[in-house]
């Protein structure tokens, strides 16, 4: 189950501590229950973990732990990379809410 | 070269922000206040806007305030100090992107040109039909002269109906002299000037369910917000009250002569009796003036948001007036309130309750007898 959206999610973009870096903030281009394709202005390395809170139709996502698969400099200087939920509860919770939004649109 | 707007209080924001848009292959045209920045979004059609952070409720403001002009315009926010989470509250509201301090030749022309380059909903206006065979034209004047005999039995039946249900409904109140009245989800609150009190009425019955009692203060308007209740009061104060049980009074505002107040989700707007003129207020802690209009009328009495306009009821023509946001002193609509001209009632008070208009009025001549509510027919 697939949709559009007219809206791009904004995320903020956390680091776990050891790697000490500012938060950032970014959008999803595309979101689902395994992972997501972000747009961001904030570095992102493959392989590198990343701590994700945003808002779905109101539920609140905090701090969701996803792991850089891939990461490339798109031509305006954004990194667009691709990442993957490696919580499996918070997939199970992000799937659920994704039914939902889904099945009303 | 695509133009773009830029809001910038500090001079010296506005000139580093030019320099670098300017340097990315941007005309830039610049305002330091909100209503400079609508004369730029009517007369120079930018392509986006970019609002300098300054902290505060400012930038939340300037972004709504430009999407209500502009709804489609990409509103871009370059904030003065890095804060992720103000970020994404900003993205939240409205903006389309945020530009992190510090700012650089390199982020600026990526953040703009990402924000340009991004397609959105694509809008369109459907075109009229193509040309057609003088037959179809024939068989369309038939047709057309059978539709308009069921039509004109249909709107004869439409009308009888109409009439029917145009008939307001009104109430005879408990007390006599109403200030203002107002709902707060689906609840019917009325302030009683001369009883220092706010009586909550059943919207069905209009049977009072609850008082409430000032004993310092008299209450002359009333508007309630999701999270907070507004009152004017006759000593010359706005007063913002808790949604408790006893709205408890949190906040005061010198406020001398405020005889109306109505918040509209993000300005408190309120008339001032002296010099009779519409007043948006931010919501900041002196509800500073944005802007001051005159009133389109003879005699403002109040005013009410419907969700998407600006009303006012005229005292003195006995009227509802529609004003234009942008120029609160042009009104574009009016409505003639004829359940008052009999001159009965002086009318007192305005309120929406999602579908229709009620207006609360006093007995004339003054304590000669009890108020009375009016339900005004639905707007569709």
């Amino acid at each position: 189950m697939k949709a559009g959206s007219a809206v791009r999610l904004p995320a903020l973009i956390a680091f776990p501590e050891p790697a000490a870096r500012a938060e950032g903030w970014g959008r999803f281009e595309e979101l689902s229950s395994a992972g997501a394709r972000l747009s961001t202005m904030t570095k992102l390395s493959s392989g590198e973990r990343v701590l994700l809170s945003f808002e779905l139709a109101g539920e609140a996502f905090a701090q969701v732990p996803a792991e850089v698969r891939r990461s490339e400099l798109d031509g305006d200087g954004y990194c667009a990379a691709e990442l993957v939920f490696v919580d499996e509860l918070v997939r199970r919770r992000l799937a659920k809410a994704l039914a939902d939004v889904l099945s009303r649109s | 070269m695509a133009t773009i707007g830029l809001i910038a209080s500090d001079p010296s924001d506005a000139q580093s922000l030019s320099l670098l848009a300017g340097e990315a292959g941007y005309l830039v045209c610049g305002a330091s206040r909100l209503h400079e920045a609508v004369e730029i979004l009517r007369e120079r059609r930018p392509k986006a806007m970019l609002v300098v952070d300054e902290g505060g409720a400012d930038a939340e403001t300037l972004v709504r305030e430009v999407l209500r002009v502009s709804p489609l315009l990409p509103v871009v926010v370059a904030l003065k100090k890095r804060d992720a989470t103000r970020a994404v509250a900003l993205m939240r509201i409205g903006a389309a992107e945020v530009i992190a301090p510090p700012w650089t030749r390199e982020n600026v022309r990526a953040v703009l040109a990402k924000t340009l380059r991004y397609q959105g909903t694509a809008f369109s206006v459907v075109r009229a039909a193509p040309r057609r065979s003088p037959h179809f034209y024939f068989f369309a004047v038939l047709a057309f002269f059978a539709a308009a005999l069921g039509v004109a039995s249909a709107r004869r039946a439409q009308r009888l109906a109409a009439e029917a249900a145009a008939k307001p409904s009104s109430w005879e109140l408990p007390y006599k002299n109403p200030a203002a009245l107002a709902f707060d989800s689906g609840r019917l609150w009325i302030a009683d000037w001369f009883a220092q009190s706010l009586y909550l009425h059943s919207p069905r019955t209009l049977a009072v369910e609850r008082v409430i009692h000032y004993t310092a203060e008299t209450p002359v308007s009333l508007s309630f917000a999701a999270d907070a209740a507004w009152t004017a009061v006759a000593s010359g104060q706005i007063v913002r009250h808790m949604k408790d049980a006893k709205l408890t009074p949190v906040q005061r505002y010198k406020s001398p002569g405020t005889i109306a107040v109505a918040f509209d989700g993000l300005y408190l707007w309120t008339i001032e009796r002296g010099d009779k003129r519409v007043r948006k207020r931010l919501v900041d802690a002196e509800l500073s003036v944005a802007g001051a209009y005159r009133y389109p009328g003879l005699l403002p009495a109040a005013l009410t948001w419907d969700g998407r306009a600006l009303w006012s009821l005229d005292a003195g023509n006995r009227e509802l007036i529609r004003h234009n946001l942008e120029r609160p002193d042009e009104a574009l609509e009016r409505i003639s309130l004829a359940e008052y001209a009999d001159g009965k009632y002086r009318p007192v008070g305005l309120a929406w309750d999602g579908a229709r208009f009620w207006t609360v009025g006093e007995r004339i001549p003054k304590d000669s007898g009890p108020a009375r509510v009016f339900a005004h027919p639905e707007r569709r």
